[in-house]
């Protein structure tokens, strides 16, 4: 459901992709509504490479540069272990949690470093990562609204790789608020399918909604119903009139 | 077995699943169970709010598909929404058709056979964590024991999700809350990926993972995250489930 908070988000997404719609809006929305110094998103592949999706300013751009180069920090450790990092007091002392990071991020200017599991269920699609000038934990608000963005966040990375364009996402994402449990059993559905990943079926299922003009849901329903199947040869979809399981 | 006995059961079996590394989603699935077994109740359901305020099912006495989308339903209106956003339980609702205060929930649920509806909170220390829905085909009240039981069962609802944590910050609690609802979404990609590869329909896949579970102890959510990640197919699930307990 698109509670108020969420749709606040997206009103912001959207107000920032006419503003700057080259630019992308989700590391400056994230640093905006937690009013954090900056933000972070790292994607991680398959084999445990981290690239840089996006980040909100110069210090942001520099401590992410920073962790692809050394290979550890926040995003890095929240990828491997799969919960939120939380370092409020970034310290460049020998008992450090980083050995390279930590000092050298501390001189980038972050005193305080934080990182949320980017994932839709098995599927680790990354992290989001903030910074902020000064040491002190999150407060209640904004740990809520940190978990909030990365979930925008992986539903907004999936859409971009179902190949929605970067500058209507806070659209794509309002019309598609609502992934219910069918979406996860279609995936999956669709990775046996398909002999996929359940993270590509995701994506497979999302272009074709997108192609076919469907919602995710109505289709993801069409999928467990027994209707619509993916053939891999030649990777097309295939309707049939005889519907089986619930 | 006598309603007294039949509690006392309930109550030491949830304690007794409540061990180190238990599954959330395990447990949940369990209480639910028992309370329409405790309960003059016919099904049940355990919802939990995500850290942005988003209510998900996290375990229900039945997987079918028309059970779990009126939780579903319930991520936009209905007594559970209610019950989460005042942190006040809903008692004895007979539900209407048509409907002004849940205009989809309510003819919905009565067209699944079930005519009222009872939402107890999930509390923590002032904060609503999510509520314990439950439904009955009969209209009619239940025992005032009845809702000090179903209460109860909620509360034990509760302590499941901190998963033995002693400090209980809001970070933490964002944290636990945000583990038990993926673990949720990793099971119904498995439940998809069993369903597809044995021919079989959602609730018997989750049976089957349930079941291979239980049978190799492992943790329901260790179960699914196997499979999701191809260490194993639904074709190497135990092949049927085991008798009860």
């Amino acid at each position: 459901m698109a509670t108020d908070r969420l749709l606040s988000f997206l009103m912001l997404m959207a107000k920032r992709e006419r503003a700057h719609p080259k630019d992308g809006s989700l590391c400056a929305v994230a640093a905006e509504v937690t009013n954090l110094s900056g933000a972070g998103i790292a994607l991680v592949s398959s084999g445990q490479q981290y690239t840089s999706v996006c980040t909100s300013n110069d210090v942001a751009h520099t401590l992410m540069d920073l962790e692809m180069t050394v290979g550890e920090g926040p995003c890095v450790d929240a990828c491997i272990s799969d919960i939120a990092i939380d370092e409020s007091n970034l310290v460049a002392t020998f008992d450090r949690r980083w050995l390279a990071y930590s000092p050298l991020a501390k001189e980038a200017g972050a005193h305080a470093v934080f990182a949320f599991p980017v994932r839709i269920g098995a599927i680790r699609l990354g992290a989001l990562s903030f910074y902020r000038d000064e040491p002190g934990p999150l407060s209640a608000a904004q740990s809520s609204d940190a978990y909030l963005m990365a979930s925008v966040i992986g539903r907004a990375i999936l859409a971009m790789q179902a190949g929605a364009p970067r500058d209507t996402l806070a659209a794509e994402l309002e019309r598609e608020a609502n992934f219910d449990f069918s979406v996860h059993q279609a995936a999956g559905m669709i990775a046996v399918q398909g002999s996929m990943s359940v993270g590509n079926a995701l994506v497979a299922l999302r272009a074709h909604a997108f192609a076919t003009n469907a919602s995710l849901s109505e289709l993801a329903i069409r999928v467990v119903l027994r209707e619509i199947f993916f053939d891999p040869n030649p990777g097309s979809w295939r309707v049939e009139s005889r519907s089986g399981y619930g | 077995m006598a309603r007294e006995s039949l509690l006392v059961a309930t109550l030491v079996e949830l304690a007794d699943s409540l061990v180190d590394d238990f599954d959330v989603i395990d447990v949940l699935s369990l209480l639910s169970l028992r309370c329409v077994e405790a309960i003059d109740i016919d099904a049940a359901g355990v919802m939990l709010a995500s850290p942005g305020g988003e209510l998900q099912v996290i375990a229900s006495s039945s997987e079918s598909m028309r059970v779990l989308e009126l939780f579903q339903i319930q991520a936009n209106e209905g007594p559970c929404v209610d019950c989460y956003g005042d942190g006040h339980a809903i008692v004895n609702h007979s539900l209407k058709d048509p409907d002004d205060r849940w205009p989809q929930f309510s003819p919905r649920a009565i067209a699944y056979g079930f005519h009222s509806v009872h939402c107890l909170p999930m509390r923590l220390r002032g904060r609503t964590i999510g509520a314990l829905n439950l439904f009955r085909k009969e209209r009619g009240t239940l025992d005032a024991s009845d809702v000090v039981v179903a209460q109860g069962l909620a509360d034990v609802a509760t302590i499941t999700i901190l998963q033995h944590q002693t400090s209980i910050d809001a970070a933490t609690l964002n944290n636990q809350l945000s583990i038990a609802l993926n673990s949720r979404i990793i099971i119904e990609q498995a439940k998809g990926m069993v369903a597809q590869a044995t021919n079989c329909d959602m609730d018997h896949a989750f049976e089957r993972l349930r079941a291979h579970a239980r049978n190799h102890n492992l943790g329901l959510t260790v179960v699914a995250t196997s499979i999701v990640q191809g260490d194993f197919t639904g074709n190497d699930l135990d092949p049927r489930p085991p008798k009860a307990r």
